[in-house]
């Protein structure tokens, strides 16, 4: 008998999510995500929109365990993540976060930040110049730099640990137009490059239409094929 | 007769500024804490005549009672942290007992309760305001920089690591007070051991050197036991996933 293996790169199956919201002083159980289901081949870009407040950012950290699900699995390369040590997942899945968040230091510290804690051979030099930033910015201080440049500093970082995928949460949200299609490019450059997985929040249906891929739309605390 | 003199100034002093304070709303909270102060060191005093009766052990047993108390204390200001009573206690009574224990070892003070307890009294206190600070600076610190501290989760990284700048802030914050007092020790005020020595009529080198000793092991104590506080609160502030707990009020 032949057993087929039909694993996905990542499957969310049945997945529900409540967060607590203050209404009015007073904190209220909400549920954002009920019954969830997404597979996602490896090398897939899939896009996700939705309404403010729909859980896009919720959906995204339960996947790298940033936030726990109330019920339902997420299980990566076949395996259930709650079976997998966090930190070792969270180096697995990389996540670009909404506003750009650089630790103290040189932008070169910043970037090894991942190398010293994970190892590996990337060269820093290497990875800049695939994100974007000039070499003669490494040594400056990274509180300094741009919005622009911060968010490239942090997805060059995420990819410092060789991520299998990655989150991002609206990574241009707070950028002007012409940076926001730099980064744009960017990812998409590096998606191709690296065979990266990458599920890519974001509110804008130009944006969704500018970077293609599978596109899906968190309505009524479930995942719907979105169509322009 | 200077006993009542001192204590008949104080009730006036205490009546004063609670009538005064009563304009801001604080009135009753000064009367109050006023007479409660008032109260409880004349407990104490009474508590120290009776343990120079009676074997050291006891005076042990009360300061045991008083980092009991201080590490409540700072417990309860930590906003009731998972495991944080035991840390609070045993961190305060850890750091001022190592601080205390030289003392008596070099020879500065006689192992006698008369010594033993009011010294330990100030390193527990002290350890108490210090730990207290800096518990309540870095819950503050975890909450503001939630952004930063998930940054570094997102990367892999342990919640000790994640934590660490919060956690540096808070003992910082918390030392400030002491470190400025220690800058200024000697030119804008003397200190409380010294003002007694001197009222006692002891020698001012002596009274100074004493003073000196006990203001630099109150500043060690208050470091080590805020230290040990913050490093083993840390995981209460995460979940068993590595996550920051999304409640820290």
């Amino acid at each position: 008998m032949l057993l087929v293996m039909n694993h996905f790169h990542l499957e969310m199956k049945d997945v529900s999510k409540s967060v607590f919201r203050t209404i009015n002083g007073t904190k209220v159980k909400t549920s954002i995500l009920s019954g969830l289901d997404l597979r996602i081949k490896t090398g897939e870009l899939i896009t996700i929109m939705g309404a403010s407040g729909s859980g896009k950012t919720t959906l995204i950290r339960l996947i790298n365990r940033l936030s726990e699900l109330d019920s339902g699995i997420i299980m990566l390369n076949g395996n259930d993540i709650k079976n997998l040590v966090p930190m070792e997942l969270r180096r697995k899945i990389g996540m670009v976060f909404q506003v750009p968040v650089v630790f103290k230091g040189s932008v070169r510290n910043n970037l090894a930040f991942g190398i010293k804690l994970w190892g590996g051979n990337t060269v820093i030099e290497t990875l800049s110049r695939d994100a974007g930033i000039p070499e003669n910015l490494l040594d400056a201080d990274a509180g300094q730099l741009s919005i622009g440049e911060k968010q490239r500093v942090c997805i060059a970082r995420a990819l410092a640990n060789q991520p299998e995928i990655l989150l991002l949460d609206e990574p241009t949200s707070s950028l002007d137009a012409l940076s926001a299609q730099k980064i744009e490019k960017l990812l998409l450059g590096l998606q191709k490059e690296r065979d990266l997985t990458i599920i890519w929040v974001t509110h804008e249906k130009e944006q969704v239409e500018r970077i293609g891929g599978r596109r899906l739309v968190l309505r009524g605390e479930r995942l719907e094929d979105f169509h322009a | 007769m200077l006993e009542v003199l001192a204590i008949a100034f104080t009730v006036l002093l205490i009546i004063l500024s609670a009538a005064y304070a009563q304009r801001f709303g604080i009135g009753k909270e000064i009367l109050l804490a006023g007479t409660r102060a008032l109260v409880q060191i004349l407990i104490l005093a009474s508590i120290i005549l009776i343990l120079f009766e009676m074997p050291l052990f006891w005076s042990f047993l009360v300061l045991a009672a008083m980092a009991a108390i201080a590490g409540h204390t700072t417990y309860s200001r930590s906003g009731k942290l998972e495991n944080g009573l035991p840390v609070a206690v045993i961190s305060i009574a850890c750091a001022s007992l190592l601080l205390l224990i030289p003392f008596f070892l070099m020879g500065i003070f006689p192992l006698e309760a008369r010594y033993i307890v009011p010294t330990g009294s100030i390193l527990i206190g002290n350890a108490m305001n210090v730990s207290s600070l800096a518990i309540d600076r870095y819950k503050g610190e975890l909450k503001n920089k939630r952004s930063e501290v998930e940054a570094y989760l997102a990367l892999g990284a342990k919640p000790e690591l994640a934590a660490a700048a919060c956690l540096k802030q808070g003992i910082l914050s918390a030392l400030i007070p002491s470190i400025d007092n220690m800058k200024n020790l000697g030119i804008v005020w003397i200190p409380g051991v010294m003002t007694g020595m001197l009222l006692g009529g002891a020698d001012p080198m002596e009274a100074a050197s004493i003073q000196i000793a006990i203001f630099t092991s109150i500043f060690v104590a208050g470091m080590i036991a805020s230290s040990l506080v913050l490093y083993y609160s840390t995981d209460s502030f995460f979940t068993n996933a590595a996550q920051l707990k999304e409640d820290l009020d």
